[in-house]
């Protein structure tokens, strides 16, 4: 008993080591390729996010469309991002028009595939419609590999795991 | 009437867009910065025309883990979306020899992306847009009227270039820079417009569409990517984008994008799947895209830069210039009916500073009971108890009547007059333009061939609305009427005069001329120099008499000779030292003594010697200064003696030539002038000053010595160093 007491710390410093391990989780590059429709007017700024299985945002993963006056455009994601308005210069990327395709590579946490995530791509274009999940679908290892077809703005996107 | 049209839309426009011109100016000067800042960094590829696509793409292959795309900006920058081998994807500059990362793509400083957003939307999104796309249409039209303008005011699109004479800083500068910036501003305005007009989808589609799925054939010869014809060929200054193939799909393929078309390439075989040239409005678009924001040269980026800074100031001048123009105009006329009137007062003025003399000629008239109609030359009607024409008119550029005297030839012919009418044309103008008052002389030769008009003057010309000249005429037309007249010019400055009160310092007694010497102390601090003008103001008594002032030791010397029936000489004479007296300063550019001249040559009668007693004091930097002095005796000289002897040993001045009228050989100053012609034509010769001060008869026959002297020596008109503003007179 004794000896449970003097190793007991020992214990709790080693499973906190296991699970500092344990976040620092494992992220996989997926290349994505949005194919516009052959729509008319600017060109379209494009959200990428991550959405938890309770349907709430949970992650910002790749943004097209620099111009932030814009942002408040694309309401559903703004009330997630415009609270805390983090820098995601990185994560962006310049808007394209109609007919045009841009690839990008995004970065996906592992234990987010397969475990009821969406990925959702909310579209807007100035002065014309916003679609709220242009293209969404559960995030599986199988998805990942997918085309989708869009409803809105997106004709489709193809997704490839690098 | 086209003129005033024209005028009229350029500030009509200019009013209703000055604002957002302002705002949108004042951020396209900063967005100027942005190429400029964006070349000093050290990324531009210096070779670009030696890489081949090959090359670059094996560069970037052997690099990073993958690759998305590459682009070739406008600068000659290299730049890669690439993911690198330790998974990171980044956006960077690179050497597309090597591969090598120079560095990070830097994000757009957040004072250029906020100008960006105001200056293309004013922070109002699509309506902003909208409005700002419309003031570049409105600049369009202000620079057009303006140009039409500008044609018309140098006199004819041949004469575009040549000499501006406008002396009015504003409006010299309006002129100057309109003519320089007009072209660069067009481009701008355009440019702006066509690229509102894209934004709003006005122009045919700009997309590419490219066939992604053709019938390829499943067999292709697979190649190295090295072996590629293509990409061998293309060079990367001929480049635009190239984008990678998305997977190794064989139906993903590398889209490349030149600078005039795009192309399919397979990823395999390197054959080309499609092809399709950029239409015009792509290559519209992207023309318009580097000419307004300057991306593709630093050197045109400081054209757009000079040509925001000038918008501001054609604003400010144009403004400033509407206000005089409308203060000058906005004068009450209250007069008799056309049909009752005695006297009809026709004026042709274009600024309005015509109407001021005509007006005050008025006041005077009605003054003297007299009924009085004052009207434009345009306006010009029958008068049915009508006895005298006086017409006061300004000439526009090159001789054409000003915009209210237009209609006045043809309605001159076709409107008969009831009966006969004296008239007097006065013409209005300045001696810098080739065409002095050749308007006031058309209309003079108008009347004097039609037969209901008799000539009682000979046509007056009137050089820079010289007050003096203008009461000389009245006194003329007073004379042949036999109608006396109290006319009253206005001060034109009279809000800008602040009394002041000056205390006596000093002060000489009556030499043999009646003439005397006074120095005055101002009661308040004030800056003054040798020229100006002082108006003395006598004490219960409304007649005010101008000096020309001399500073010495920083007081004013005046020299001032006594009229017997003088009211202001005899109040002066009567002043004792310590006493006060009232007056105004008043600023007389025009009659300074030159900071820099290779000679000076001051010529002078009587009192008129006063302000180059402070000048000569004032020739620090010892300019050759010759003084040419005409007094009755050598009595009147002794006044000036010590004070010029002075200057004389101090170098000041190294020359002094006095005629005595009254005695030795009874000679004038012209005289002098024709003795020393060598020296005189000398002077004007090497870029000199003459400056002349003293009575006007005088300065007549001065003025035609010179004529005499250059002409004779120099085979040159006068009028030539007039023009070069070599000729500076003050007299009265």
């Amino acid at each position: 008993m004794k000896l449970i007491f003097k190793i007991f710390p020992l214990i709790l410093l080693s499973a906190f080591t296991l699970l500092a391990f344990k976040t620092q989780t494992k992220s996989t590059n997926v290349k994505c390729m949005i194919q516009m429709t052959n729509y008319t007017g600017e060109g379209a700024y494009v959200v990428i996010s991550l959405i938890n299985p309770d349907g709430k945002y949970e992650e910002t993963l790749y943004v097209q469309g620099k111009d932030s006056e814009w942002y408040s455009e694309i309401p559903d994601w703004w009330k997630f991002y415009g609270k805390r308005r983090a820098n995601i210069d990185a994560i962006s990327g310049a808007t394209i028009s109609g007919g045009e395709r841009t690839i990008s590579v995004v970065k996906i946490a592992n234990d987010k595939i397969d475990s009821g995530y969406n990925i959702r791509f909310e579209t807007a274009v100035e002065d014309q419609e916003y679609y709220t999940d242009d293209v969404q679908f559960e995030l599986t290892s199988k998805s990942i590999k997918n085309k989708v077809e869009g409803k809105g703005f997106i004709r489709y996107i193809r997704m490839l795991p690098q | 009437m086209t003129l005033s049209i024209w005028r009229y839309s350029h500030l009509l426009l200019a009013i209703s867009s000055a604002i957002f011109l302002i705002i949108v100016s004042i951020t396209g000067i900063i967005l100027a910065f942005e190429p400029i800042n964006n070349a000093v960094q050290p990324y531009a590829i210096k070779n670009i025309k030696n890489v081949s696509v090959a090359e670059t793409i094996s560069a970037l292959e052997n690099e990073y883990s993958d690759v998305l795309e590459f682009e070739v900006t406008a600068s000659d920058f290299v730049m890669a979306s690439v993911v690198s081998k330790n998974g990171e994807s980044e956006s960077i500059y690179i050497n597309p020899s090597t591969g090598k990362k120079l560095g990070n793509v830097a994000e757009k400083a957040p004072i250029f992306s906020w100008s960006t957003n105001l200056h293309r939307s004013l922070f109002l999104k699509g309506i902003g847009r909208f409005f700002v796309g419309f003031v570049s249409l409105l600049l369009c039209f202000i620079a057009v009227t303006g140009f039409l303008l500008l044609i018309k005011r140098q006199g004819g699109i041949l004469k575009l270039y040549t000499k501006v004479i406008e002396t009015n800083l504003e409006q010299r500068y309006h002129v100057i820079l309109g003519r320089w910036l007009l072209i660069p501003i067009i481009i701008i305005a355009v440019s702006g417009v066509y690229l509102s007009a894209e934004k709003f989808s006005l122009l045919p589609e700009t997309t590419i569409n490219h066939n992604w799925s053709p019938e390829v054939s499943e067999e292709f010869t697979k190649k190295e990517l090295s072996e590629f014809e293509l990409f061998k060929n293309i060079n990367l200054d001929e480049l635009r984008k190239l984008s990678f193939p998305f997977s190794e799909d064989s139906e993903d393929y590398f889209e490349i994008e030149l600078q005039n078309k795009s192309l399919l390439v397979h990823q395999y075989s390197g054959e080309v799947i499609s092809e399709v040239n950029h239409p015009f409005t792509t290559l519209a678009s992207r023309l318009s895209m580097q000419l307004h924001t300057g991306e593709s040269s630093v050197l045109w980026s400081l054209v757009l830069l000079i040509s925001g800074i000038s918008i501001l100031f054609f604003i400010y001048s144009g403004f400033s210039m509407t206000l005089k123009r409308r203060k000058n105009k906005n004068q009450k006329l209250a007069f008799s009916n056309k049909n009752d009137s005695e006297y009809i007062v026709l004026v042709g003025s274009e600024t309005g500073s015509t109407f001021i003399f005509a007006e005050a000629f008025c006041k005077a008239l009605i003054h003297a009971n007299k009924k009085v109609f004052l009207s434009t030359l345009n306006d010009y009607t029958t008068y049915n108890n009508a006895k005298h024409l006086v017409v006061f008119t300004a000439t526009y550029g090159a001789g054409d009547a000003p915009s209210n005297a237009r209609h006045f030839k043809t309605l001159l012919n076709s409107i008969k007059p009831v009966n006969t009418m004296q008239f007097s044309v006065v013409g209005f103008g300045s001696l810098l333009y080739p065409e002095y008052c050749r308007f006031g002389i058309t209309v003079d030769n108008l009347l004097q061939m039609h037969s209901n008009f008799k000539p009682i003057l000979f046509l007056t010309k009137i050089n820079e609305q010289s007050n003096i000249a203008f009461n000389s005429w009245v006194k003329q037309w007073s004379q042949i009427t036999g109608l006396y007249l109290d006319l009253k010019l206005p001060q034109t400055k009279t809000k800008k005069r602040k009394l002041r009160t000056f205390k006596v310092v000093g002060q000489s007694n009556l030499n043999s001329d009646n003439t005397f010497l006074l120095k005055l102390q101002p009661s308040t601090k004030v800056k003054f120099q040798s020229g100006d003008l002082i108006t003395i103001v006598p004490k219960k008594e409304t007649t005010e008499r101008q000096y020309s002032i001399a500073k010495v030791n920083n007081t004013i010397l005046l020299s001032i000779k006594k009229h017997d029936k003088g009211i202001c000489s005899s109040y002066l004479s009567t002043l004792k030292k310590d006493e006060t007296i009232r007056g105004y300063l008043k600023d007389n550019n025009d009659f300074h003594f030159p900071k820099k001249a290779s000679q000076i040559l001051l010529i002078a009668n009587g009192t008129g010697i006063a302000p180059f007693l402070g000048m000569l004091d004032e020739n620090k930097s010892k300019i050759t200064t010759h003084l040419f002095l005409g007094l009755r005796t050598k009595a009147s000289f002794k006044l000036y003696q010590e004070h010029v002897f002075e200057m004389l040993s101090k170098k000041k001045l190294v020359r002094l030539e006095i005629a005595y009228s009254q005695e030795e050989q009874k000679q004038y100053i012209q005289d002098l002038l024709f003795k020393e012609s060598a020296l005189v034509s000398k002077v004007l010769e090497d870029g000199g000053i003459i400056m002349i001060c003293g009575s006007l008869a005088m300065k007549h026959s001065v003025l035609d010595t010179l004529e005499v002297i250059s002409k004779d020596i120099l085979k040159r008109p006068l009028s030539d160093f007039e023009n070069n503003e070599q000729l500076k007179t003050d007299c009265y």
